[in-house]
């Protein structure tokens, strides 16, 4: 803004007057002239200043903003509504089991809570600020005056307005000269047109146009058709020189990517497939058995049912699909490791933690997941099994083993969380759980009897959970 | 530069100086009535298994914290000043000075813990035994971190390196005292940066060594950022309190101005939310991992009676607190203000109650709290008597700061 505002008049009405404005040099002598019209009633004022001036608030008679109340109305709404949303969408409209955690409001609700609290509040902070400063404006009448440029630069102005109630020409002008300003002039209608120069038209309508390209060419090419090949933007990308398995090669004389194994190594992760330790098996026996059928048979272990019984449930409890299948396997039924009094609190630890959830610490199965589920009463759940029946007792330990190793029906392999000797250790101690359900008083040695107390019959178990 | 203000305005009420003996004596005879309820209610609970040296022990290392973390909170404050080249609290630093100068001093009582470790007694360290003879895991495997030797070596170097700072930034505030000097000023800024990672990673071990392992079982990662958290706000509180007590006796006279008070309201106000941001996020982290090694913690705190304390906290706190400084007309008026420190300073000694008294097991023990209340009170009067002694014959405003000007011209913008 400089002087280049043509002052010529609009049609045949005189330019409007809009107010006075007085100019300062310095802050101090604004607050004074400032605090004069305020103590003379005028409300409707402003300061133009190059920099914050301290106490212009007060001297102007600027009553404190109402933004904190907007505020606090705002956080406390944003506050209630994000209980109410996660209240309704986890404790009503979709209650859906997250670690096992209550319905409705939790702490968890706490953070997204205090998020739309501050997001409400720095919501309303920002644009309760731009409503209550009038913002956005464009223009003020003051900008009609050349000598305004200088607000920016080392000049104070006072501004008092003509729609102020007790606006009155003469005596404003009186005031503001009271108080010896370096200039006093009259803000008067900027007489420049109001309708946008051409040139500004012009600008905008290029910049549509230009927009709409990217979309024209994206219309082009989805309704048109082209016989060139795809449009390689990294070639280099799209067609790497490597090979992937399955594919074919010239570099080999066979023809293959991917090669044999070389003689006289192992790989990755086969060492264990030979070792019963690792199986819980005799691979050699297996081998050695009747090859047809055997690999359906370990599959049919897996699975918790044999294909020749067909429809047999997977459910515990119903009558076994004959044992037949499992027993003719080469099972281990004789721990490699020590049945000591170590591996049987090992056994019992990691049973504790990785089955009990399920099967119980008893192993009746009737572990807190299956509880929760059966309250629940969801239809797809499928109890875990007891350890009690006949069908799980009659196991050889080799293929408790290998159940844990490898999972059964709906239970998980655990031989990523444990390790082979861990999950030894468990068959042990579940064997052991197994004896100690069934146990007559002839299987305690005789000095321990006496420690024995009739009330608690189970607890003579060498190894029934202590807790 | 100095400026002309009437000395008699900067020395401490003569009323006060007579009080330090009087008041020593009373908070020594607290302390041992409180120690004596303590141990008599808790000898008449008659908890199986829990000594009543136990309510005791903790019942003091509670009272201890709450004396040590108004130097704690004091000591952060001059360090952030001088990072952030503060001018507004030029006029007010020096209370805060003798709050922090008074570190060395209240360490001394922590001497009755390490004399009890010596003494082979568990009832507030259970790790301060043979690990052979604990019977938790968790705590035999960390007996080598707690040992008492290395734990007293510790303490000693935690408290070192705390007080070192604290005298050294007091010294030399004393020298510009005499001399006037800027570089003294430009010192303390230097090395400001330094010391206050020295200071938040000392602070931070030493509440997982004091406090913590009084359930050396149970971790938490954020626990020296909670007794941070806790100490800045105690230290507002009371720095509210100290400043208008003087003025109250006629001191301190335009040196600390309504501005001051609406800023450290500002910071009491502010570290309330920063006090409760943290105590949710411990809270939170463990009741969604839900593991029962973790959740104990707050399973001791949330049974027996303990729940209403717990509970309560969360509302005298944050809820109220938060509500009642919410306002900048309340932070801008003395008797508000005045109220919501006092009421800081009370909850700011439930908070560690509640940090170290659930560890005695049996539920809430009423008699020995009130007991435990008794020693509270005898540790801010010892407080109030350090202030005293420590503040005779210095100055309650540094004179010849350079920066005093801008805070003597100090004014909040107007909302």
């Amino acid at each position: 803004m400089s002087d280049h505002k043509p002052k010529t008049t609009n049609g045949n009405r005189p330019p409007r007057a809009f107010g006075w404005m007085a100019e300062f040099s310095d802050e101090h002598k604004l607050l004074e002239a400032a605090r004069k019209v305020r103590d003379s009633g005028y409300t409707d004022t402003d300061a133009f200043t190059p920099f914050p001036v301290h106490g212009i608030d007060e001297a102007l008679g600027i009553k404190p903003t109402k933004l904190p109340f907007i505020v606090l109305c705002c956080g406390l709404t944003g506050l209630s509504l994000a209980l109410l949303m996660q209240w309704w969408m986890n404790g009503v409209d979709y209650m859906y089991i997250i670690s096992g955690k209550p319905f409705g409001i939790t702490p968890a609700s706490i953070p997204v809570a205090f998020e739309m609290t501050i997001l409400f509040s720095a919501f309303s902070t920002f644009l309760g600020m731009i409503a209550l400063n009038g913002l956005p404006r464009f223009s003020n009448p003051v900008f009609t005056s050349a000598r305004f440029d200088r607000a920016t630069d080392d000049k104070f102005f006072l501004y008092v307005s003509a729609k102020d109630k007790y606006y009155n020409r003469e005596s404003v002008r009186e005031l503001l000269a009271g108080s010896s300003p370096d200039h006093l002039e009259e803000v008067i209608e900027d007489s420049s047109p109001a309708a946008l120069p051409k040139a500004v038209w012009l600008g905008a309508l290029l910049l549509v146009l230009t927009g709409l390209i990217p979309a024209m060419i994206v219309l082009n090419m989805r309704a048109g058709y082209s016989t060139k090949p795809r449009f390689h933007v990294f070639f280099d990308m799209d067609f790497q020189p490597k090979k992937k398995a399955q594919q074919t090669t010239t570099i080999f004389a066979d023809g293959r990517t991917m090669r044999p194994q070389v003689a006289g190594t192992v790989a990755r992760g086969q060492l264990d497939e030979a070792d019963s330790f690792y199986l819980g098996y005799d691979p050699a026996k297996l081998a050695a058995m009747e090859a047809v059928g055997n690999a359906a048979k370990l599959v049919s272990v897996q699975d918790g049912s044999a294909p020749a019984a067909g429809a047999a449930a997977p459910a515990a409890g119903a009558t076994p699909p004959a044992a037949a299948p499992n027993t003719n396997l080469p099972w281990l039924d004789k721990l490699p490791i020590e049945a000591n009094e170590a591996n049987m609190k090992l056994g019992q630890t990691k049973f504790q933690i990785y089955c009990a959830a399920c099967h119980g610490y008893g192993g009746y199965g009737d572990g807190l997941v299956h509880k929760r589920a059966d309250a629940l009463a969801q239809g797809f759940w499928i109890p875990p099994s007891s350890m009690h029946i006949d069908r799980i007792r009659s196991q050889p330990v080799g293929q408790i083993f290998h159940t844990i190793t490898k999972g059964q029906g709906k239970m998980p392999g655990y031989a990523a969380s444990l390790t082979p000797k861990e999950r030894w250790a468990i068959a042990l101690y579940v064997k052991a759980l197994q004896k100690s359900q069934n146990a007559s008083i002839d299987d305690i040695p005789v000095d321990k009897r006496s420690q024995l107390e009739p009330a608690a019959p189970t607890a003579a178990a060498p190894a029934a959970p202590s807790k | 530069m100095s400026l002309k203000y009437d000395q008699e305005t900067v020395q401490l009420p003569e009323t006060w100086k007579a009080k330090a003996p009087l008041l020593i004596s009373a908070a020594l005879i607290c302390l041992v009535v409180g120690a004596g309820l303590c141990f008599v209610a808790g000898k008449s609970a008659n908890v199986p298994g829990v000594s009543a040296t136990k309510y005791v022990m903790h019942s003091y290392l509670a009272n201890f914290m709450f004396l040590f973390s108004f130097s704690l909170g004091a000591l952060f404050f001059i360090l952030i000043q001088f990072l952030t080249r503060a001018g507004w609290s030029s006029s007010i630093r020096r209370v805060a000075e003798i709050v922090m100068a008074v570190l060395p001093w209240s360490a001394v009582l922590f001497i009755p813990v390490l004399l009890m470790l010596f003494a082979n007694d568990t009832s507030l360290y259970e790790w301060n035994q043979s690990a052979e003879s604990i019977e938790n895991s968790v705590i035999r495997a960390k007996v080598g971190y707690l040992e008492r030797g290395f734990f007293t070596f510790r303490t000693v170097l935690y408290i070192g390196l705390l007080s070192g700072i604290a005298l050294w930034y007091f010294g030399k505030s004393r020298t510009q005292d005499e001399t006037g000097d800027v570089e003294l000023s430009v010192d303390r800024q230097k090395w400001a940066g330094p010391m206050v990672m020295i200071f938040s990673l000392t602070a931070s071990f030493a509440a997982f060594d004091w406090v913590m392992s009084i359930d050396a079982d149970w971790y938490s990662t954020i626990f020296g950022v909670y007794i941070f958290a806790a100490s800045m706000m105690a230290f507002f509180a009371l720095m509210v309190v100290m400043c208008m007590s003087l003025q109250n006796a006629g001191k301190l006279k335009d040196l600390v101005t309504i501005e001051h008070y609406h800023d450290m309201g500002k910071f009491m106000f502010g570290f309330v939310m920063f006090w409760s941001y943290i105590a949710f996020s411990q809270l939170l982290l463990y009741w969604y991992g839900n593991i029962p090694e973790e959740t104990y913690w707050y399973k001791v705190r949330l049974m027996g009676g303990w729940e209403y304390f717990s509970y309560g906290l969360i509302f005298v706190h944050f809820i109220i607190p938060f509500l009642g400084l919410m306002s900048r007309h309340v932070r801008r008026h003395r008797t508000g203000l005045f109220f919501w420190a006092c009421w800081l300073i009370v909850v700011h000694w439930m908070d560690m109650t509640y940090l170290v008294m659930p560890n005695v097991p049996g539920g809430l023990p009423v008699l020995p709290l009130v007991g435990h209340f008794v020693g509270g009170v005898g540790m801010l009067l010892m407080l109030w008597a350090f202030f005293i002694i420590r503040s005779s014959g210095v100055p309650l405003v540094a004179m010849r700061d350079p920066r005093l000007p801008e805070a003597l011209t100090y004014t909040n913008p107007l909302l």
